[in-house]
């Protein structure tokens, strides 16, 4: 098993400047601390239909409210619903791609935290011996002898489908054909139960595919996926 | 005046059920659009059976109140099935549940 770059294709060069997009970086920056509060506030907002700072102030008073007396806190909720709101501002087509580089670029500073800076790639793909390569990248990999992982991140469940369900799958197994652990995993900016339903419906083998939502995308810097 | 959380998840409910019957009009999505409808109702539900007499403050039925007028809003049934999602996971935050 070996990790290659992907190829710099038209996609790749497109989707390259979104990643590099400033409003990328900052809002993934204070996603890294956010609390799940906060993290269901910037998935609203990023989806929501208004950009009025106020409504959104209203509509989470438990970040805004009364109840928010932690002035550390509140100011890390306004700084992540200005964020949010700067991403909402953009054009549907590019809103969605910005969110997609967001949980990419989130889930390799998590991350991070655990293996360092310089274990994370992002853009790879994985090649086996007899086995025709994989033409779209792995989003997020963790390239460390005998215990790689490699992460396909998503904005929604409904980004759960059977071709990433397979591709991450087929790596798992062709690894293990190699005698190599790899651990992989779908990052999904959507709640566990959203998830589950996705799942449910789905064919593809998920059984050795970890699922790390919301609720647990703290746990990629705490521990293997 | 505050109201019973019942009476608050009544409301999101008949929102939840107008976001619902946006996002079928997704044919390939139909069965997960209601499977996930599904899903977050009987979260929903849970709540209402467990602290449904519990008042809220004023500020709690407010933030219910703006999200119904959030999806309100939504005419797109793509974005119609992303709040399939997050707008129980706020109605629950605003009602002190847990997403």
């Amino acid at each position: 098993m070996r990790f290659q770059d992907a190829a710099r294709d038209a996609r790749a060069v497109v989707y390259a400047g979104i990643q590099a997009d400033p409003q990328v970086a900052r809002a993934a920056e204070l996603l890294e601390s956010a609390t799940l509060a906060q993290r269901i506030l910037a998935r609203a907002v990023m989806n929501g239909e208004t950009t009025d700072p106020d409504g959104w102030r209203g509509t989470f008073p438990g970040l805004f409210g009364d109840a928010a007396t932690d002035p550390t806190e509140r100011a890390h909720s306004e700084s992540i619903l200005a964020a949010s709101l700067a991403v909402a501002e953009r054009g549907e087509q590019v809103r969605s791609q910005v969110r997609g580089a967001i949980v990419e670029e989130l889930a390799a500073r998590l991350l991070a935290r655990r293996v360092g800076p310089t274990g994370v790639r992002r853009e790879r793909r994985i090649l086996f011996d007899g086995v025709r390569a994989e033409i779209h990248p792995y989003d997020v990999t963790v390239e460390r002898e005998s215990a790689a992982e490699a992460y396909d991140c998503k904005w929604g469940a409904r980004g759960i489908n059977a071709d990433v369900l397979y591709q991450l799958d087929d790596a798992r197994t062709h690894a293990a054909d190699e005698g190599e652990p790899l651990t992989v995993a779908l990052v999904v900016f959507d709640a566990a139960r959203s998830c589950v339903v996705r799942l449910a419906a789905q064919t593809a083998p998920h059984e050795g595919t970890a699922i790390v939502t919301l609720e647990t995308l703290d746990e990629l810097a705490e521990r293997s996926a | 005046m505050s109201e019973i959380i019942s009476d608050v998840i009544d409301r999101a409910l008949e929102a939840y059920a107008a976001l619902t019957e946006l996002g079928e009009e997704i044919e390939d999505e139909w069965s997960y659009v209601n499977e996930l409808s599904e899903a977050w109702r009987e979260r929903l539900d849970e709540v209402a059976a467990e602290r449904g007499q519990d008042r809220l403050s004023g500020e709690a039925g407010a933030a219910v109140d703006r999200a119904i007028a959030e999806v309100g809003l939504i005419t797109d049934p793509h974005r119609a099935i992303d709040w399939l999602s997050t707008f129980p996971q706020v109605v629950l935050l605003a009602t002190g549940g847990r997403p």
